[in-house]
């Protein structure tokens, strides 16, 4: 077989020798695939449907993803684990026949005491599914049975770095591209204007740093990296005319530079020119479509309110997820959303109080948009983080107080829309919220799954390098075919 | 399977470019064997695992076994070889290779292994295992004049292809890729002119030499050789902490220019420090191998980093010297090339024995082990005399306490002798009563506050304080004591329980997460070791007793430093009595303490504390007992007597030179002083990350599955077998690993050097896989003409500015890079060199060529990282969690191999031209024509300021002449005079933006104002500006990123 299924015609050619068999050369393509030049190229009719030209290996559920990535690992026990044994049991040491001798993180591992740490917080079941949510989350409740909660999924990292690595790229080790570069790879653009794979941080948050390479493309050709849109007035790096030079002034320039490559392209016979041309026409019209959709003044006061008080300020998660839907409607294929502050290995029930009020309203909002505006059905929602927290106390387990360690054995996300069954809770970990008790969900499968409602087989979508085809899931991953609709 | 690693083995095909037809007979490492890699060694290769029907064929064995009957391959008769049979059979059964392995041939391929089989199956090696041989220069008929033998090795293959080259580029173009290739740097129009008008037959030549000589050229090749080095200016992972390696840089740049041979440049790299008594810059070099990433995220495990570090190492290796993908047998057997794991872990030993921790310091500004001085302007020498001083008191002392023993024995007969008591402790808790949560000394002021509330228990002598191993007491007023202060500590303490590792007390911040900085009593499997540290482990003394402490029972314990910083100078003792104990390492050079001009955090913070510490194992359920600290080296006989009044008696002699003896007590107050000046001389001294051996050499183990935790077999050191024998008499360690790679019979060595300085010119590799030299990377388009390359290199002493020039001489690279539409579709890589090169600058020249043009570049050559105009909030908004401060003045225009990086934030401008984000060794870097491009050429104020200077210069130079001002500065930029058409379009942009700027001084004023550099205020603002966006607009011209 081809490794890809796309449109290799002949054995073993990469993509590079592929385009370069059909004269297309690797620029025009790669412009292709950051901005879907639609009809700048004489060589390319109709859309970028990227390496898989639109031959996808099962019928597509999502056209686009929204990724919530809640950086530093969310506990599962204040949110979606409902775990009264712990209350019960509260400050009793964890069991060694629960521990099992599993790895702890040198933080809390060499502590003398493992005090188990029952949730501060109430649980109540929500919806038709009757999903355990805490009170935490009570917006995030109102929409229980759009969501399916997978409380087993589980990581194999135990720190920030290679968890949220391993989450983000499918290895612990950096330097694969990451899920959102794979997706544009495989899938190509559906706006000509906007960049396919676009990332939104929430500003101001201190916390576990992030890295670009996050974002990046790794051993994949680095048009395929996530653009950053900022918050303010240049929502990407580079894009506002410098100060003096109008628009018509930039637009005279930009026509005489046209003129130039046109001349250069005749003297020299040479269609990288035709690249050349549409590279600055693209960038010019960046400049347009990019304030465009960041520009959140035409959306209407119900739609603050339903976002939130925050949903006004530039580069909050309420307003990034305002900015999500948007990009969603204008064809953005891959929005990845940080949310950096989960952190709490002490201070626990105020840090997670915060961080709930902060996430809890926006991302209801964003399925209850999605829905209204008919969009939930092919935008699959995910929300999220790289590990679980211990169900002991990291530090002084207190009346009011205590915190939590990072534990990868068991966490939850939850997944909604793009073809994912509403309204279910999958999997399910043990009484003591410390292992898991089925249906375990590995970071592969989530992987596998997410490419899988995009209408791609994660054992297909591969890239060769260094001798070798890589893809997503490395050798592993298994579609949750229960949670699909 | 919870480990960092898991690595991919996926099925893949490669590539075999076959541009034509040929009736030659099939040549099996080129057209074979990547077949057989491809489709059949996932299953039937050198892969122990996973093999199929016991069957390989990657051996010739194994390729011609006959079992039941049945034969492999019958040479001559491939309808008698089953390999054949089974491509072609129709029974899905017997298909080779099975549908489930997704893998199939085409038509042709399948004709290939036919045809191979038919005419004989003539079996080899993979040609990159295959040794270098002589390979004679094709002769050509019917061309005119010498040719250089680049290109007859070219055109006896353009031949075949019945193609002919291309006319030579013009004179104009030729002289700019020179400077371009050679030193990243566009040429002067000066250095321009100054080819054309040589007139000589040697013009060319004498340009090559002349810019060879550059220093330029050894800043561009530097620039080239950091992506394979992943050199940046931070650690990387999680916190990313800076870091300065910038002298390992400027020694690759000196290198270049002082056209050190490749092989020493390999050599010094991997093992510099092995070498016979080797200089500051052999060892500086070995810095290369500590370039890597490292972490400090707390709560990391220390083995499972370091693990990944020496792997790190192994697979830069791999990648930048030997062309081979080693990361593919961390976990398994290489499933295509002749390299188990066990090969792997054996090489993995070379870099598995220097004294290092898997995690850097997070609290402590402490260079991590092994590291080397680099001594500012006059300092070693200073530094080299305290320590001869030192040394001189030493040796007085010894001379003093000799004469010593006269007065001795005349005072142990006197009064003073029976008086002499033992020396007071400067505080002493008894841990008797808790008062507000406090313990108090009995003597002087220390208190000792109380946290988790330790509980009071029966002592030893009255009370004592029993430890959670999460509680602790931390002591105010004592214990602050820097390496070369003498102190003694006792206490009593009782284990209850055994425990792998317990903290009995303390001076320092944290564990790993400040490298243990200060001293530190610890039960290891309950045996008391000793520490004073200013990094674990490389730059630290421990002594270990031999022996553990009993748990429920109380024991006293003494601890005495004599503030020598050698192991030798601790003493334990247990209930009075020296214990047996063994150096656990002994080469402590830096303070222990804190110290606010190292940039250490909570300097002045630090304090004594019993019991625990952060993230580290206390003592659980331990209890302690009157705890004693004292400022001075307690003698074993004062020791003897702290535990029994009834060891009293007459002093002995080491007690009365002590405590007694004037002279010796002078000349130890005199060798105090010397430590104390050699302490204050050293601590600044600047140390580099740099590769040292332990003493004994750290056993290595195969890693099952290459998870830290998982050890399987031991193995020594040593090179894959199948590419080439160990050389006898090469010592088993990086320097025989060195001779290994530089052995002129290695056969990757010089074929992979040869291949990267190919693709420096051409834009390719004559292996396109520069990275790969595996079976599964691209086979070579020119094979003999790699091979003839790599022979004169090493017959050149591997000598890299001279095969720069063999290549830059030849005809092959002079050619035209304009091509027909017909050619550029057969051929669109130029694989086949029917024209010149053609290719995009790289991240850092484009900005350098800006630089350079507007004459704002800073020729400054070597130092520390520079950190110019950066958008801001790059790094804030990108999580980080660090802030870019620019810098000011000239480090805004150094050039770009200088520009500091940050390896989770790299600098936006470079990544968006594929800039690599340095985190692991690069060999090839993608290039990418995006709009983000587009917007950082016209709107980035590094770009825009070196337009406005290059219009100024061209307004003083031009005046009111437009036409002239546009053929300037189009010359400064593209190397050439614009052409009639060319012109006339710049001018008229020149015109409509002075009536613009006429119209809106304003705007003007706005857009000269950006960039740091004042503007020229003799010159008017309009003129400057429009002139500024003509100038702009050539820097966004194609042929000012272009190399054509």
């Amino acid at each position: 077989m081809n490794p890809c299924s796309g449109p290799l015609p002949a054995f073993g050619l990469s993509r590079r020798d592929f385009l370069n068999r059909f004269g297309l050369g690797l620029g025009s393509i790669a412009l292709g695939h950051l901005l879907n030049p639609a009809a700048a190229h004489a060589a390319r009719t109709g859309p970028d449907l990227g390496i898989l030209g639109g031959k996808l290996h099962f019928t597509p559920k999502a056209k686009r993803v929204i990724y919530l990535f809640m950086s530093g690992g969310p506990s599962q026990l204040e949110t979606f684990d409902y775990k009264p044994l712990l209350n019960q049991r509260h400050g009793e040491q964890l069991p060694d026949s629960v521990r099992r001798g599993q790895r702890l993180t040198g933080m809390s591992g060499n502590q003398a005491s493992l005090p188990m740490a029952g949730s501060a917080f109430k649980f109540g079941q929500h919806g038709k599914s009757g999903a355990w949510i805490s009170e935490l989350l009570p917006h995030t409740a109102k929409v229980a049975d759009e969501l399916c909660v997978v409380r087993s999924m589980f990581t194999e990292a135990i720190n920030h770095d290679p968890a949220i690595t391993f989450l983000q790229t499918g290895s612990q080790i950096s330097g694969r591209p990451s899920i959102g570069a794979w997706v544009h790879y495989g899938l190509g653009s559906a706006n000509e204007n906007l960049p396919a794979f676009v990332v939104l941080i929430t500003r101001g948050k201190v916390d576990q740093p992030l890295y670009s390479r996050l974002w990046g493309s790794g051993f994949l050709p680095a048009e395929h990296q996530g653009v950053q849109f900022r918050a303010g007035k240049e929502p990407v790096l580079y894009l506002n005319n410098p100060d003096g030079i109008s628009a018509g002034s930039r637009r005279q320039m930009l026509d005489r530079l046209r003129e130039l490559h046109e001349f250069e392209r005749d003297q020299l016979a040479d269609t990288d020119l035709d690249t050349r041309i549409a590279q600055y026409e693209m960038a010019y019209r960046m400049q347009s479509s990019v304030p465009d959709v960041t520009d959140l003044s035409k959306e209407t006061e119900s739609t603050y309110e339903l976002y939130g008080p925050d949903a006004k300020k530039p580069g909050t998660f309420a307003a990034n997820c305002l900015l999500a839907r948007r990009m969603a409607e204008r064809g953005v294929k891959f929005i990845q959303l940080y949310h950096q502050g989960w952190d709490q290995h002490g201070g626990l029930p105020n840090g997670i109080r915060q961080q709930c009020k902060e996430t809890d309203q926006p991302a209801a909002a964003l399925i209850t948009d999605l829905k209204q505006r008919g969009m939930l059905d092919d935008t699959l929602v995910v929300w999220g983080g790289e590990f679980g927290r211990t169900n002991y106390s990291q530090g002084k387990l207190t009346a009011t107080d205590y915190g939590r360690d990072h534990h990868p054995r068991c966490f939850s996300v939850w997944l909604a829309g793009g073809g994912v069954k509403p309204g279910m809770v999958y999997g399910a970990t043990d009484d003591f919220g410390y292992n898991i008790a089925e249906n375990g969900v590995h970071v592969h499968d989530l992987h596998a799954t997410m490419l899988h409602q995009l209408g791609v087989d994660h054992e297909r979508l591969t890239y060769r390098f260094q001798g070798r085809y890589f893809r997503l899931t490395d050798v592993h991953g298994k579609v949750v075919k229960a949670v699909l609709a | 399977m919870r480990h960092l690693i898991r690595h991919l083995c996926l099925p893949f095909a490669s590539a075999v470019i076959v541009l034509s037809a040929s009736a030659a007979p099939v040549n099996f490492s080129r057209e074979v064997l990547p077949l057989l890699s491809d489709n059949c060694f996932h299953c039937h290769g050198p892969s122990e695992t996973g093999r199929k029907a016991d069957l390989r064929l990657d051996t010739q064995d194994g390729a011609f076994r006959v079992k039941k009957g049945k034969a492999v391959i019958v040479a001559g008769k491939p309808a008698d070889s089953e390999l054949v049979k089974r491509l072609y059979t129709a029974d899905p059964d017997e298909l080779m290779p099975p549908a489930e392995s997704h893998r199939t041939l085409t038509a042709t391929q399948k004709e290939t292994l036919q045809r191979w089989v038919a005419e004989g199956a003539v079996w080899g090696k993979h040609w990159a295992f295959e040794s270098l041989q002589p390979q004679p220069v094709p002769a050509l008929k019917n061309v005119a004049g010498a040719l250089n033998p680049i290109d007859a090795f070219v055109r006896t293959r353009l031949a075949q292809e019945s193609l002919t080259p291309a006319a030579e580029t013009s004179r104009t173009q030729l002289v700019r890729r020179v400077y371009f290739d050679l030193t990243g740097l566009p040429p002067t129009p000066e250095e321009i002119d100054l080819f054309l008008t040589d007139t000589s037959p040697h013009a060319y030549e004498a340009l090559i030499d002349r810019v060879l000589l550059l220093p330029a050229y050894g800043e561009h090749m530097a620039q080239e050789w950091m992506d394979l080095a992943r050199y940046a200016d931070t650690y990387g992972f999680q916190a990313d902490v800076e870091r300065d390696l910038s002298p390992w840089r400027d020694w690759v740049i000196r290198t270049f220019n002082e056209n050190l041979p490749y092989d020493q440049f390999l050599t010094w790299q991997l093992a510099g420090d092995l070498l016979p008594t080797p200089t500051q810059e052999q060892q500086l070099a070995t810095a290369f191998n500590r370039l890597h990433r490292q972490t400090n995220e707390g709560g990391s495990i220390e083995e499972e980093w370091r693990t990944e570090y020496v792997a790190d190492r192994v697979h830069t290796m791999g990648t930048a010297f030997l062309g081979l993908t080693l990361e593919c047998c961390r976990c398994h057997d290489h499933k295509y090339d002749p390299i188990s794991q066990r090969d792997y872990y054996s090489l993995f030993a070379f870099f598995n024995s220097i004294d290092e921790s898997g995690l850097y310091s997070h609290f402590t500004q402490a260079t991590p082990t092994p590291t080397l001085f680099l001594y500012g302007e006059g300092a070693e020498a200073k530094h080299q005399l305290a320590k001869q001083q030192l040394k001189a008191a030493e040796a007085r002392l010894q001379e003093v306490s000799q004469a010593a023993r006269g007065r001795f024995s005349d005072w142990v007969k006197t009064n003073a002798a029976q008086a002499l008591g033992t020396p007071k402790p400067v505080a002493a808790f008894p841990l008797d009563a808790i008062v507000s949560n406090r313990v108090e000394s009995a003597v002087g002021s220390a208190k000792a506050s109380l946290s988790e509330n330790p509980e009071l228990v029966a002592g030893k002598v009255g009370q004592a304080l029993k430890f959670s191993g999460d509680n602790s007491a931390t002591v105010e007023g004592a214990g602050n004591f820097k390496r070369t202060d003498p102190f003694s500590f006792d206490l009593w303490v009782q284990p209850t329980t055994k425990q792998e590792r317990a903290v009995v007390f303390h001076f320092s911040r944290a564990w790993t997460d400040s490298g243990s900085r200060g001293y530190e009593l610890v039960l290891d499997h309950g045996r008391p070791t000793f520490a004073l540290i200013h990094f674990w482990p490389g730059n630290a003394l421990a002594v270990r007793a031999q022996n553990a402490l009993p748990t429920n029972e109380w024991t006293r314990l003494t601890v005495t430093y004599d503030g020598s910083s050698r192991a030798g100078g601790v003493a334990l003792y247990r209930n009075g009595t020296p214990l047996a104990i063994e150096t656990v390492r002994d080469n402590l050079f830096k303070d222990i303490q804190h110290r606010g001009e190292w940039g250490d955090g909570e300097a002045g913070g630090i304090r004594l504390t019993l019991a625990a510490r952060f993230r580290d194992n206390g003592f659980k359920d331990g209890v302690i007992d009157n705890f004693q600290v004292f400022d001075t080296c307690l003698t074993a006989q004062e020791v003897a007597r702290l535990h029994s009044a009834a060891a009293l008696g007459e002093p002995d002699f080491a007690t009365y030179q002590a405590r007694a003896d004037e002279p010796y007590r002078a000349a130890l107050t005199a060798l105090k002083q010397a430590r104390d000046a050699e302490n204050e001389l050293v601590n600044p001294v600047r140390e580099i990350m740099a590769m040292k051996e332990l003493p004994q050499p750290r056993v290595t183990h195969v890693l099952k599955r290459g998870a830290y935790d998982a050890p399987g077999d031991v193995v020594t050191a040593g090179t894959p077998e199948r590419i080439l024998p160990f050389p006898a008499d090469a010592p088993p360690n990086r320097l025989g690993l060195a001779r290994w790679m530089t052995d002129p019979k290695n056969p990757l060595t010089a074929r992979v050097a040869v291949n990267r300085i190919w693709k420096q010119h051409f834009g390719r590799g004559l292996v396109a896989t520069v990275e790969d030299f595996g079976s599964q990377g691209r086979a070579p388009t020119h094979p003999e003409l790699l091979d003839w390359l790599a022979g004169r290199f090493l017959d050149s002493g591997w000598d890299r500015k001279a095969l720069h020039k063999l290549i830059l001489l030849s005809a092959t690279y002079r050619q035209s890079s304009v091509t027909s539409p017909e050619l550029a579709a057969r051929d669109p890589d130029n694989s086949l060199l029917a024209r010149g090169p053609k290719h995009r600058l790289g991240a850092e020249v484009i900005r350098d060529h800006a630089l350079a043009a507007s004459g704002l570049l800073v020729q400054k050559v070597g130092g520390p990282s520079v950190k110019p105009y950066q958008p801001a909030g790059v790094w804030e908004e990108a999580g980080t969690g660090k802030s870019y401060t620019q810098d000011k003045g000239e480090k805004l225009y150094r050039r770009s191999l200088y520009t500091f990086w940050r390896r989770t934030a790299p600098p936006p401008s470079m990544l968006t031209f594929d800039a690599t984000s340095r985190e692991v060794c690069t060999a090839k870097r993608e290039t990418t024509s995006t709009p983000l491009q587009a917007l950082v050429l016209l709107n980035d104020p590094q770009f825009l300021e070196a337009a406005r200077m290059l219009a100024e210069q061209t307004i003083r130079a031009h005046g009111d002449n437009l036409g002239a001002r546009v053929d300037a500065a189009f010359r400064r930029l593209t190397g050439r005079l614009p052409q009639p058409r060319e012109r006339e379009i710049l001018t008229r942009l020149l015109t409509e933006q002075l009536d613009y700027f006429k119209a809106q001084p304003d705007a003007a004023a706005k857009y000269l104002a950006i960039g740091e550099r004042a503007r020229d205020a003799t010159l008017p603002a309009e003129q400057v500006a429009a002139t500024t966006v003509m100038t702009s607009a050539v820097m966004n011209h194609d042929e000012f990123v272009m190399k054509r």
